[in-house]
């Protein structure tokens, strides 16, 4: 493809994406890129930029994901909103990753997690990328590609379970081990599938969803074993957050990098909860290399 | 030994594994949106030529295997070893006949050849692309047959059968490209 075609083709893609959500009344917002925090998940570093040399030193860190900027809008009484944006996120490696990409984020009001996938599929019809839909929780899956009892398997039987299979079992913790498993025994299976829902994550690899139980209210989208997306039942209270970021702040001094702090201005912005929504982060990169 | 780091596997460093030293053949990376980077890594064990699979979480470090690749001059086999020289300071190496199973219908006296070591013993050798081997049996030839219309097989003076056409007779020399046991011509 020249370089004319690829770039009609993207910008047709970007135009099938405001008209999908411009007919469903979700307006785009931009938020802000550079941010006074970080971003605290463990395995996500921010790339710290130095900003007003002349004035006063002060650091600044290039947005990982819009995430937090627009539950901000959505706490204000925003409504359903996307947002097309450029993330950077530093320390990226692999074929598939890069410093920087293109990251479509939406949140539907009142949605659950299975009504937002249904309108995932509804947006990639829109896009033309069609294909049979799987939906498999993450324990399905598991079940289903390697006979592991995923919610039921404590550490070290799953350390056993990893041996046997001649994988690495030099983990800090559970869910990486998971994460990992999956990684190498799951993720090559979903290869052969266009589109695959992975949904009920371990309450562990819960990230930002609701926690029921053993499972959290978060998926993943597959296409042809290329995750694609990640979507929540998004947690709703101040509590809930704070919660959230302390434990992953924690894994970051265990593993000795860098410190961040709390999102403070998000957690005060969280007065009133966050209206109950769920929302996704969609890869667009990948998404548009995975369209012939 | 050194320990190498996920981070600095490459094509063609060789690791120890299972007691075994290994080659990195092919290296993939995959780092998840909420977790950690792994290397998924092809590897071949140069003791037995087998590939095999690992997988490391980025970070890890695995021991490096003291292999090295050099340059010898065939020298001449004595029954049950084949003896190497290196030309640079002919040093000489004695490679058992059971390490050669690969290779030993190239190996032609004087040719330069690549010998891998492994604490320094030999544990394989690689030959030059291309031999010269001659023809010591094949079924007469059908005159005025070109190359490319199908051949027949010859058994070369180093025991190896080849595909060669129709008109190569016995006593002819001619080129075999090692990696693929092809007839590669005549000169």
């Amino acid at each position: 493809m020249n370089m004319r075609d690829a770039l009609k083709k993207r910008d047709n893609f970007l135009a099938q994406v405001r008209q999908f959500f411009s007919r469903q009344g979700v307006i785009e917002v931009q938020t802000q890129q550079l941010l006074d925090t970080p971003a605290a998940d463990v395995y996500i570093d921010s790339i710290a930029m130095q900003v007003n040399k002349d004035i006063e030193k002060k650091s600044k860190y290039l947005h990982t994901s819009p995430e937090l900027e627009m539950k901000k809008m959505l706490v204000s009484g925003s409504g359903d909103i996307y947002q097309i944006c450029t993330v950077f996120r530093d320390n990226e490696q692999g074929a598939q990753n890069f410093n920087e990409f293109t990251m479509l984020e939406y949140y539907r009001l009142g949605f659950d997690m299975h009504q937002l996938m249904d309108d995932i599929v509804k947006l990639l019809d829109a896009l033309e990328v069609r294909g049979r839909v799987s939906k498999l929780s993450y324990a399905q899956a598991f079940f289903e590609y390697s006979d592991i009892d995923i919610l039921n398997t404590d550490f070290e039987a799953l350390k056993v379970i990893a041996r046997k299979y001649g994988l690495s079992v030099d983990f800090e913790w559970i869910e990486d081990l998971q994460i990992f498993l999956f990684t190498h025994l799951i993720e090559p299976k979903l290869k052969d599938l266009p589109l695959c829902f992975i949904y009920d994550y371990p309450a562990m690899q819960s990230a930002l969803a609701k926690v029921e139980g053993q499972v959290a209210h978060r998926f993943e989208l597959y296409m042809q074993g290329v995750e694609i997306a990640n979507g929540y039942d998004e947690l709703q209270e101040a509590e809930a957050y704070q919660q959230r970021f302390g434990s992953e702040i924690n894994k970051r001094t265990v593993l000795g990098k860098v410190s961040v702090d709390m999102d403070k201005d998000f957690l005060s912005s969280l007065k009133n909860p966050l209206p109950q929504c769920s929302g996704v982060a969609i890869g667009i990169d990948r998404l548009l290399s995975q369209i012939h | 030994m050194a320990n190498y780091s996920t981070s600095q596997f490459k094509n063609g460093l060789k690791l120890m594994l299972d007691g075994n030293p290994c080659s990195i053949i092919n290296n993939e990376i995959r780092k998840p949106g909420k977790g950690q980077a792994s290397n998924k890594v092809k590897l071949k064990d140069l003791i037995t030529g087998k590939t095999l699979e690992k997988t490391f979480k980025s970070g890890e470090s695995v021991e490096g295997a003291d292999v090295m690749e050099l340059d010898m001059q065939y020298l001449y086999n004595d029954g049950s070893e084949w003896n190497f020289m290196d030309p640079n300071n002919f040093d000489q190496y004695a490679i058992n006949d059971n390490a050669m199973d690969d290779v030993r219908g190239y190996l032609v006296e004087q040719d330069m050849c690549v010998v891998t070591l492994w604490n320094d013993n030999p544990i394989s050798v690689t030959p030059p692309n291309h031999v010269m081997l001659e023809v010591v049996d094949t079924d007469p030839g059908l005159k005025g047959d070109t190359a490319g219309t199908g051949g027949k097989p010859a058994t070369m003076n180093t025991g190896v059968v080849v595909q060669v056409p129709l008109f190569i007779s016995i006593g002819e020399k001619v080129k075999v490209d090692t990696r693929t046991n092809e007839y590669a011509g005549r000169t």
